[in-house]
């Protein structure tokens, strides 16, 4: 056999079994995805907002929070990081109108959202404490239907489903369907203690729990993704709340996107580094949540390696024989030359890429929502055969930047 | 209630492992099937090219019936020639075993034995092209596997053309003894090259042609 069939069947074989193992998951727990639990108490809780520059979101960010239906729900701290606009004025004007709302502003830009989140957990008093992004609109009863997991003391965390507001491009609607298989995906690993982040748009943390682990790191791009894994690794059980929404906004423009992956990516790394001493330790954080974190990046960027290889011999192979044939006077395509026997290596590829398309319908069947239409076929083959491949080559470009220390936000 | 359900990670593995194992052995199944196909074809021929051995052996000793010895050898020449291609599309689809690089070896070796008794039909009496083809198997070199691809297509649309004309296309790089003798006999200095009736080798696509 040569040694690039080995390869390929080596990464079948642990992509078949991510995919089996999601799959078994699912099935073995499909009756409890969106169950909530009530809370035995009124949790006291607040909600601490990161801002910089969004005076255009601000508003409705606050508005969201206050909406909400939860009784704990004590303060709505919004913290501005020495925004260039006018966010510090909205903000004040909340908070002049409303008690609940304090708004803070820090003695200088920390460049960081971890920054501002980290100043206004000084000012909490709460048994749990949350977190939400100025650009991310949590439903009125997005709360209520996470704080009923602290029930368990074992919880450090709870996280909610993140689904995308502005679906007005190509761009944004194919992100929508990512951010719904993204958060499918997270569920089924809460079933196996390996949620591996807790968002950005709403996450609550156990305030006992958040200052054992020293809040979020500063040096992290992604401080959501660290804390996470820190929680995990000092035994905090972290959950998730599929009918909990919250609805963010995400980049329309590839810049923007490309920008805000390159930063994903690059945080990912900076966690791999920090906890790599935790492999096969530290229960699911090494035996589970790493393994799996650093599998997924390399099957992919070996996928990426495989096509590129077979493709570009595959096109320079065919470019150079449509020179020569012309030179030859011979037609550059017959029919004749076309195989239609298909290798056992087709046929797992084949089956591999129908079972990822059968799991990406039942992530989007679960993902149902009343005031947006239906996610069209289109947006689905292009987010399956397009959208994905653009991952490797982000990784790719990620470790570029992570080795030459571009770090910032 | 929720709860750690961590027995899935075995059941994921097993289903892996079991979904692997029907998959191998349906690719060894196919890749079987695809073997036994062109082995049964490769006796056939086997038999016809001995049969046509010895028909050239009584020639010799009787009257010669050229046109009857120059039928037999296109006969068999495009029979061949068509299990080739075949053969060749199996061998690209065969990623498990390696079964159908052995039967390459096999053809080629009839390939050898028929142009050797094509050279002797020839010799006799010359009413027919002889074209051997010899190329590189299984070349990473994407410039010779492109120049092949062209070559095999040139000699292909030239032989639609010219009824009486045999092609044979041989690959050098198996390790057949008698087919580096021959290699030797016609200086062959690369590949892939042409030899037209034995005695004119080329190596350039471009202008060649057989009228």
């Amino acid at each position: 056999m040569e040694w690039l069939t080995v390869v390929y069947l080596i990464y079948t074989f642990i992509a078949f079994y991510f995919l089996f193992l999601f799959i078994l998951t699912y099935f073995q727990n499909y009756k409890e995805i969106y169950e909530t639990i009530k809370p035995k108490k009124n949790y006291s809780l607040s909600i601490v907002v990161p801002c910089y520059n969004e005076s255009k979101n601000i508003r409705k960010n606050i508005e969201a929070l206050l909406s909400s239906n939860y009784p704990g729900l004590k303060k709505i701290i919004v913290v501005d990081d020495c925004s260039t606009d006018n966010s510090y004025d909205v903000i004040e004007s909340y908070a002049k109108k409303y008690p609940r709302v304090m708004v803070l502003q820090t003695p200088k830009n920390t460049g960081r959202a971890a920054g501002s989140k980290n100043y206004g957990v000084r000012f909490v008093k709460t048994e749990l404490i949350g977190f939400s992004d100025a650009d991310s609109f949590p439903r009125k009863d997005a709360i209520s239907k996470m704080v009923g997991f602290f029930n368990d003391e074992k919880v450090g965390g709870v996280t909610s489903r993140v689904l995308v507001g502005n679906r007005k491009n190509t761009l944004s609607k194919i992100q929508s369907i990512e951010y719904k298989i993204i958060s499918f995906t997270r569920k089924l690993l809460g079933f196996l203690d390996s949620i591996y982040v807790t968002n950005g748009p709403l996450s609550i943390y156990r305030k006992k729990a958040f200052d054992e682990v020293g809040g979020f790191d500063m040096k992290n791009l992604t401080e959501d993704i660290e804390i996470t894994w820190n929680l995990v690794s000092k035994g905090w059980k972290i959950e998730m709340a599929i009918p909990s929404k919250v609805y963010s906004t995400v980049p329309e423009k590839f810049r923007g996107w490309f920008k805000q992956r390159i930063r994903w990516n690059v945080g990912g790394i900076q966690t791999i580094k920090k906890y790599h001493k935790k492999f096969f330790r530290c229960g699911m954080l090494g035996l589970f949540i790493l393994p799996f974190f650093v599998l997924s990046w390399l099957l992919g960027i070996i996928g990426l390696f495989f096509l590129t290889y077979r493709l570009s011999r595959y096109l320079i192979v065919k470019y150079l024989v449509a020179k020569y044939s012309v030179a030859a006077n011979v037609a550059i395509l017959r029919f004749e030359d076309i195989n239609l026997n298909p290798s056992i290596l087709f046929l797992f590829g084949l089956l591999l890429f129908s079972l990822g398309f059968i799991f990406t319908l039942l992530a989007l069947a679960h993902s149902k929502e009343k005031d947006y239409e239906k996610t069209k076929i289109h947006d689905m083959f292009i987010y399956s055969l397009f959208y994905l491949l653009m991952y490797p080559p982000l990784l790719i470009i990620s470790f570029y930047k992570y080795l030459k220390k571009e770090d910032k936000w | 209630m929720l709860r750690s359900k961590k027995r899935v990670f075995w059941e994921a593995l097993i289903v892996t492992v079991f979904i692997f194992l029907i998959g191998f052995l349906f690719g060894i199944y196919m890749e079987r099937g695809n073997y036994n196909r062109i082995s049964d074809y490769s006796t056939i021929s086997e038999i016809n090219l001995l049969d046509g051995m010895i028909l050239i052996q009584l020639s010799e000793n009787r009257e010669t019936n050229c046109e009857f010895l120059k039928k037999e050898n296109i006969n068999f020449a495009n029979r061949i020639y068509e299990e080739a291609r075949l053969l060749e599309k199996y061998e690209e689809s065969g990623k498990i075993t390696e079964s159908m690089k052995i039967l390459h070896r096999k053809y080629n070796m009839l390939r050898t034995l028929s142009w050797v008794s094509n050279s002797n039909a020839l010799e006799m009496c010359g009413n027919y092209d002889l074209v051997v083809y010899l190329y590189e198997y299984e070349s990473e070199d994407l410039n010779v596997k492109a120049t092949q691809s062209v070559w095999s297509r040139k000699l292909s649309d030239i032989k639609k053309k010219n009824e009486d004309m045999v092609l044979l296309p041989i690959a050098v790089n198996q390790e057949l003894s008698s087919l580096n003798i021959l290699l030797e006999k016609y200086s062959i200095e690369g590949l892939p090259a042409v030899i037209v009736n034995n005695n004119e080798v080329l190596y350039n696509v471009d202008n060649f042609n057989i009228n």
